[in-house]
């Protein structure tokens, strides 16, 4: 289990604010685990932490604009205009020339509370094209600006999710709820994830060290919870980084379309995703290997 | 018949889907579960055990590596890509195939 820090909810001070170093986290798991939910609340959280957040959902369905706190009727603006992107032969889906990604975040994401920056990925205003979600991850590997912690909500399943983050994402957080299909579907994900990293990768050690994956268990009822997936993704020597508490609070917030950090602040899900937006700092740190220069 | 069911992630359709395949196998039909997901679960709704389904996804996933070729047809195709859950329902990974090479 993880260590509890006593100070856990004490709010972050000034200089916590000033020390932060911006962070790269994509979120992966079976539909319907929880990614959005948990998604939304730590881009709040680290917002909160003094991060400039921009969260990125590259699923087609906009669970993530809800769980920031965006109102529904705002949530069909937060696209790309479609005429921004071209597709080129051989190189598919891209930005046109002359679009600066920092000014297309400045003049297109929705600013979500805490200040988070929201952009819907994989679907462009009005209508789904598939090659948008080509052009969008043009958009996040384009993204130089210096300073800003991304932070995406991955498509659910385990075909694809990994294309175009693998080599970007300083952690991955492998969303995994305590069902027979979600451990099988964690387990894919793993595997993939391996698979993926290891494309151009010979040396076995260092490709376990550099594969940024981590668990995040999430709806947890019991400590059998928890070993029922340690055992289930045993064998990839994965670090859990969190154990989220099951909570009817966040349930109740998806159903009413609203943040789980405005609705239920000091539940024990948000309280535990607090501790793992401070651990997530530390894990990339301590890890100077999978930290990622654009 | 022919019935698809779609939903949202985590909304049940897996569970609904073996559910309703086995119901109707029951009441006598000759069922075919057609697993179109790319998350190939269906097995384990179905009540075939970890190892089977995980069989299958394999069976599916070497198309995809190019260890194996596809199926000339249909009925090879239930045969290869598929197995025999309870009740008699043949259960077939048919994920379509995607261009999904990074880059």
């Amino acid at each position: 289990m993880l260590d509890s820090s006593p100070d856990a909810t004490v709010q972050p001070t000034a200089s916590v604010a000033q020390a932060v170093r911006p962070l790269r986290l994509a979120m992966v798991g079976k539909g319907g685990v929880g990614k959005s939910a948990l998604c939304g609340t730590l881009a709040r959280l680290f917002a909160r932490r003094g991060h400039r957040v921009l969260a990125l959902d590259v699923d087609t369905m906009p669970g993530l604009a809800f769980s920031l706190g965006l109102s529904p009727d705002r949530v069909g603006d937060a696209g790309m205009p479609e005429d921004l992107a071209e597709r080129v032969p051989e190189k598919g889906w891209v930005l046109k020339e002359g679009v600066e990604v920092a000014a297309l975040v400045q003049a297109h994401a929705l600013i979500a509370p805490d200040g988070v920056r929201f952009l819907q990925l994989g679907k462009l205003p009005n209508r789904v094209k598939p090659g948008s979600t080509v052009a969008f991850r043009a958009v996040m590997e384009d993204f130089r600006e210096e300073g800003w912690t991304l932070i995406g909500d991955l498509a659910a399943g385990t075909r694809q999710p990994f294309f175009g983050w693998s080599d970007f994402a300083e952690a991955i957080l492998l969303v995994v709820e305590p069902s027979a299909k979600s451990t099988l579907s964690a387990r894919r994900l793993a595997k993939l994830a391996y698979k993926t990293v290891s494309a151009d990768q010979t040396d076995k050690l260092n490709l376990v060290k550099r594969t940024p994956l981590g668990i995040v268990a999430n709806k947890v009822r019991s400590a059998e919870d928890v070993r029922r997936i340690e055992q289930a993704l045993s064998g990839y020597n994965l670090p859990l980084l969190a154990s989220i508490p099951y909570d009817p609070q966040l349930a109740q917030a998806e159903q009413d379309y609203h943040a789980p950090i405005d609705v239920a602040p000091n539940s024990p899900a948000v309280l535990a995703l607090r501790e793992l937006a401070e651990r997530l700092e530390q894990w990339v740190d301590e890890r100077p290997q999978i930290r990622r220069t654009l | 018949m022919k019935i698809a069911v779609v939903g949202k992630g985590g909304s049940g359709k897996t569970t609904t889907s073996g559910t309703l395949a086995r119901l109707l196998a029951q009441q006598g039909r000759q069922v075919i579960a057609l697993d179109c997901d790319s998350n190939p679960n269906l097995g384990l709704s179905l009540g075939l055990s970890l190892e089977e389904t995980e069989r299958l996804a394999a069976v599916r996933q070497a198309l995809d590596d190019e260890e194996t070729e596809h199926a000339p047809t249909v009925t090879e195709m239930l045969v290869r890509f598929g197995t025999t859950a309870p009740d008699g329902v043949r259960l077939v990974v048919v994920t379509k195939i995607e261009e999904v090479k990074p880059g």
